[in-house]
């Protein structure tokens, strides 16, 4: 046994905390970067098959994320009409997004970017029933 | 004759060694000599006995006394103290003072102050006890009259005597004392040789002094000659001049010359001489020897209590080191100024682009052009900033910590030999390092928050801070553990902070595979990132995003790994301070 006044680390000691750090940055890494999504677990929207054929998609719910490129349209009682250019599948596509007059949380401008969580609509338009910055 | 057939007698009649320190065949090699530094060395010394260790400069007289310490291990051979073997069960702390040639004591502190520290530090007890321990141990080193006064304007003597007086706050029962004489003034050293005399008459206490010189030789009861690493000489001081045929002791060095060191060691092992001890003397020194043994030690202290103790005295001597305090103050209050030049009227406004769709293509182009100037200018000042705040404090929690232990070092070791937990070191410089990194993190993001107006919430934006400054400080603080010289430290410490700007990608991106690799080392990104993520709401997050191709990490996965960062520096520290590093 070593003397008290000649104390070393033993090179297990560096293994297991070596470990032991790998271990917690992993455990890190793994947990919080999937509390990032706040809509994690609603289905991403394609794009595809929106544009293709969105009435067969009414009533369901999806998580989009992209950037406002323009305002279309704007109604006092229905809310305003965005487009939103989102990247799907290395492909940029322009989406209409439909933002209820009552939605006050957040303040929507030109080029910035979302994460929406909308819902398909009778009109198969895309509303937004929440909204957060990304 | 009579007193070896005394102790053999009774050392089998009562199963005791009378001999409390005893060393047999000990022998210590390192791979860069070709010589053992030591080699056969056999000693046997009894208790309430003062002997010193003589010799000529590099025959191992420190390296011996190193050894019995345990600071140097033996490669072979056995040390026993009262019996026991010290490679099973080694000496307890309060069992040993180890006196080195370099002070222990802290100038900036005062006699009493050190004195204070040092039994706070090595033994238990309420205040009360702990003043009566100074005072014995004051006048028992004549220092009363000195109590008021700071070590760092005390003569060499007088330092020798604090070093002196800090051990016997333990009363150990081994003291050894490695060149306290050497550089003294002949009174001063007179008077410090009396004292160890004196305090070697303590029942069942040995007393080894290394020394080169061979004055007041009548003050010793054995004399040990070491002649490169050899035992040529180990008994009583008044055959010294005519076992090596000498007519006065002063020409015993000369004369080691004149043979061949395996034969002045071969000599010695065939000698008869007898170690001419005093029988009286030893008799009474057997019974006092008993009584000792019996006596209640005090026990270490606690780990809080030795942390608080490591605190207290790291305040005050900060408060007492006015260029410290100064430079700390001026980086404090300079820092923040220096961020804030860039943005001192406040961050600017965004502009935001029109949404009306039916603008002209004209329009919309003047528009984006204007957009990405400005996100381009906007962006840039927001990012760097933020960066720059973060570098500032990174640079401040390399000042904190860089020389924290390398430049106490001794003091630290000579403190664990006396019974001082690496941890509870650790943990009283933590608590004074935290001062610090509270207060310069809490400064940085209020000044710069108000004067640049920094939208966002305050405790999100002090969090990254908070844990960056303290994460570099714990890094430094390893660093600084592990360093061999103040220098090192300093410039290792110095490339931590460095190679933080350009590798957290705020200035150039890094490729992205690279990216993955570096950016979980580099805590200024994670600060980076934590505080940029506070301003998400804002139009800024998005500018920055604009003329960053480095992805941005979220505010919690940045918390955690700036905790990891900090809990990183913090272990390896506490293995650094842990390791024995006597230089």
């Amino acid at each position: 046994m070593p003397r008290r006044a000649h104390q070393q680390t033993s090179p297990s000691l560096w293994l297991v905390a070596a470990i032991v750090l790998i271990v917690l940055a992993g455990a890190g890494a793994f947990f919080f970067q999937k509390e990032n999504n706040p809509y994690r677990t609603v289905e991403i929207l394609k794009p595809s098959d929106y544009l293709e054929n969105a009435n067969s998609l009414r009533g369901n719910t999806y998580q989009v994320e992209g950037v406002i490129s323009s305002s279309l349209g704007s109604s006092p009682e229905k809310g305003r009409l965005f487009s939103l250019r989102i990247s799907y599948a290395d492909k940029e596509w322009p989406l209409p997004i439909l933002v209820p007059r009552d939605y006050r949380e957040l303040n929507l401008q030109k080029g910035q970017r979302y994460r929406l969580k909308v819902r398909v609509n009778d009109g198969g338009l895309l509303e937004a029933e929440e909204m957060s910055k990304s | 004759m009579f007193w070896s057939f005394f102790r053999v007698a009774f050392a089998a009649h009562r199963g005791f060694s009378w001999d409390v320190l005893s060393l047999e065949s000990v022998e210590l090699t390192v791979p860069s000599a070709e010589a053992p530094l030591l080699s056969g060395i056999t000693l046997h010394l009894p208790g309430g006995h003062f002997g010193a260790i003589v010799g000529p400069s590099g025959c191992g007289k420190s390296t011996l006394l190193k050894t019995i310490a345990g600071i140097l291990p033996h490669t072979s051979g056995t040390i026993r103290w009262r019996g026991r073997n010290l490679d099973e069960i080694d000496l307890d702390p309060h069992e040993l003072g180890y006196v080195p040639q370099f002070t222990c004591a802290q100038p900036r502190l005062t006699v009493g102050e050190n004195l204070t520290y040092a039994a706070r530090l090595r033994r238990d007890g309420d205040a009360g006890v702990i003043r009566a321990e100074v005072d014995r141990v004051e006048e028992e080193a004549g220092l009363t009259h000195l109590h008021d006064r700071r070590a760092g304007v005390l003569s060499g003597g007088q330092l020798r005597r604090l070093g002196l007086a800090m051990e016997l706050t333990t009363n150990p029962s081994l003291l050894l004392a490695d060149e306290v004489t050497s550089g003294l003034d002949p009174k001063s050293e007179e008077e410090i040789t009396a004292l160890l005399a004196s305090l070697a008459r303590q029942p069942g206490r040995l007393v080894l002094l290394v020394t080169h010189s061979l004055r007041f030789l009548d003050q010793y009861d054995s004399v040990t000659v070491l002649t490169e690493g050899r035992l040529a000489y180990g008994a009583h001081p008044s055959g010294l001049a005519s076992y090596f045929n000498v007519s006065t002791p002063e020409d015993v060095y000369p004369v080691l010359g004149d043979r061949a060191t395996s034969a002045w060691a071969e000599e010695w092992i065939s000698s008869p001489a007898e170690l001419g001890f005093e029988i009286e003397a030893t008799v009474d020194d057997l019974a006092s020897e008993l009584t000792t043994q019996e006596e209640p030690k005090a026990s270490v202290p606690g780990f809080l209590s030795q942390a608080l103790t490591w605190f207290s005295r790291r305040v005050k001597l900060f408060a007492r080191d006015r260029t410290q305090v100064f430079l700390q103050m001026a980086l404090l209050l300079v820092f923040p100024v220096v961020v804030t030049l860039f943005a001192y009227q406040g961050l600017p406004a965004v502009r935001n682009m029109t949404m009306n769709p039916d603008t002209d293509v004209v329009q919309q182009l003047r528009e984006s052009l204007a957009f990405t100037v400005q996100s381009s200018r906007i962006g840039t000042l927001v990012s760097g900033l933020a960066m720059f705040q973060v570098i500032l404090l990174a640079l401040m929690g390399s000042n904190n910590s860089a020389r924290e232990v390398v430049g106490e070092r001794v003091i630290l070791e000579k403190e664990k030999l006396a019974g001082l937990r690496p941890g509870a070191a650790l943990a009283g410089m933590a608590a004074f390092l935290s001062l610090l990194v509270l207060v310069q993190s809490a400064w940085m993001t209020l000044f710069v928050r108000a004067v640049c107006q920094f939208p966002g919430d305050l405790g999100g934006q002090f969090l990254p801070f908070l844990l960056l400054t303290a994460a570099m400080t714990s890094l430094c603080l390893a660093i600084s553990s592990w360093a061999a010289t103040s220098e090192q430290a300093s410039l290792g410490s110095l490339y931590l902070v460095g190679f933080q700007l350009p590798l957290s990608g705020a200035i150039l991106a890094l490729p992205d595979f690279l990216g993955w690799i570096i950016r979980p080392v580099i805590s200024a990104y994670w600060a980076w990132s934590g505080y940029l993520q506070t301003l998400k709401d804002t139009r800024f997050y998005d500018l920055v995003r604009a003329i960053t191709e480095t992805p941005l990490a979220n505010g919690q996965m940045a918390t955690w790994i700036l905790t990891l960062h900090l809990g990183l520096g913090l272990f390896l520290a506490y293995l650094g301070i842990r390791r024995s590093d006597w230089r």
